[in-house]
C-alpha cells in the first residue's frame, strides 16, 4: 500500500495541474489530465517508495511547464499584460484623486478595453470601490457623516430692548461615539478595499491568458 | 514570439524536431502513450520534462500524422496505442532526408576554421 505521504504527493501534483490548466478547453484539459494520471500509474512499481514517486513526478516535470506546452501546441497565446493594464490598475486606484473623478473613469475605460481580464474581474475592478481611493480621501477630509449637529438657540438682540422674532440658531458638529467607531470602520474598508482590488487585478493580469490565432 | 535560448538550443527548434522523433519511434509499429513518452525521456538531451510530450501527442493526433486505438492491457486500465498514418509516414520520410542535409550543413559551419 502507498503511504499517506505518497498519496498526498500525487494528489498535490494533480491538483496543481488542474488549477494551472483552468484556461484550457475542457475536453483537452480532461484528456491531458487522464494521460498524466495514466503515466504516473504506469511509471510506478506496485509498492512505490516515496523517493520513487518523487522521481517519477520530477521526470514528468513542472505542471506549469506542461500547461505552457499545451497552450503552445494548441496555439493559445499567453496574453502578456502591457502598459495599458498597469496604467488601468494605477488609475483605478489613485486616478480619481490626481484628476478628480475623471482619472478614475479613464481607468474604468482602460479596464474594460483590456483583454487580459474576465468580465468578473472587470466588475470587481469597477465596483470595488467606485472612485478608487477617492471616497476614502473624501470622507477623511470631510467627516460630515460621523457627526451629529448640536444646536442651541441663542436669542439675538435685534435692537435695544427687543428680542428678534426667531433668534439665531448656532450649531456645532460633534461626533457621536457609535458614529465615530462606525466611521473609522467604513473608512478603513474604503481605504483597504481598492488596494486589495488593485493587487487582485495585477495578479490576474500576470497570469491571464487569452485564446489567440 | 521570441524563443528562449537559455538552454543553448532555441526551444522552437527543439520543439519542431521533437515531433519527428515521436514519428520515428512509431516507424516500426505501434506504441502506447507512456511507452513513447518514457522512451524519449530516457534519451539523454531529448526532453527535460516527460509531461510536455503529452501536449505534443495531442497535436500530432489533431494533425492526422498519427492515429490511436484503445486496447485493453494486462496490467491496469486500457492503453491508447499510437500508430503512423500514411500522412505521418510521408512527413517522416521528408524530414529524415532534409534533416540529414541540414545537420551536415550546420556541422560543417560550426566546425569551420578560418585558414591563416
Amino acid at each position: 500500500m502507498m503511504t499517506a505521504t505518497s498519496n498526498r504527493l500525487i494528489r498535490d501534483y494533480l491538483d496543481d495541474f488542474r488549477s494551472l490548466t483552468r484556461d484550457l478547453p475542457k475536453r483537452r484539459r480532461d484528456e491531458l489530465l487522464g494521460e498524466i494520471e495514466a503515466h504516473i500509474a504506469e511509471a510506478l512499481s506496485p509498492q512505490p517508495s516515496e523517493a520513487e514517486i518523487r522521481a517519477v513526478l520530477d521526470r514528468l516535470g513542472d505542471p506549469e511547464q506542461i500547461a505552457a506546452e499545451e497552450r503552445e501546441r494548441l496555439g493559445i497565446v499567453p496574453k502578456r499584460a502591457g502598459a495599458l493594464e498597469w496604467i488601468a490598475v494605477v488609475l483605478l486606484l489613485i486616478g480619481g484623486i490626481v484628476v478628480p473623478v475623471i482619472g478614475w473613469i479613464v481607468g474604468v475605460v482602460l479596464l474594460w478595453a483590456s483583454s487580459v481580464w474576465t468580465v468578473r474581474d472587470k466588475l470587481i475592478g469597477t465596483l470595488v470601490v467606485p472612485g478608487g481611493l477617492l471616497p476614502a480621501l473624501y470622507f477623511t477630509v470631510a467627516p460630515v457623516w460621523v457627526t451629529r449637529e448640536v444646536c442651541r438657540g441663542v436669542p439675538v438682540q435685534a435692537g435695544p430692548g427687543h428680542v428678534g422674532p426667531g433668534g439665531a440658531i448656532v450649531c456645532t458638529a460633534s461626533p457621536t461615539a457609535t458614529g465615530r467607531v462606525l466611521g473609522i470602520a467604513i473608512l478603513v474598508v474604503l481605504a483597504v478595499a481598492p488596494v486589495l482590488t488593485a493587487i487582485y487585478l495585477a495578479r490576474r493580469a500576470k497570469r491571464a491568458t487569452v485564446a489567440g490565432a | 514570439m521570441v524563443a528562449p535560448v537559455s538552454d543553448g538550443l532555441p526551444s522552437q527548434l527543439r520543439r519542431g524536431v521533437l515531433e519527428y522523433c515521436v514519428l520515428a519511434l512509431l516507424r516500426d509499429g505501434e506504441r502506447y502513450g507512456f511507452e513513447l513518452v518514457h522512451t524519449l525521456g530516457e534519451i539523454d538531451g531529448m526532453v527535460t520534462s516527460e509531461g510536455t510530450l503529452y501536449p505534443l501527442l495531442g497535436r500530432l493526433r489533431r494533425e492526422g500524422v498519427v492515429e490511436t486505438t484503445w486496447r485493453e492491457s494486462d496490467a491496469g486500465p486500457p492503453r491508447r496505442y499510437y500508430q503512423l498514418t500514411a500522412k505521418g509516414r510521408a512527413a517522416l520520410d521528408r524530414f529524415t532526408g532534409e534533416w540529414t542535409r541540414f545537420r551536415d550543413a550546420v556541422d560543417r559551419v560550426l566546425q569551420q576554421r578560418r585558414s591563416r
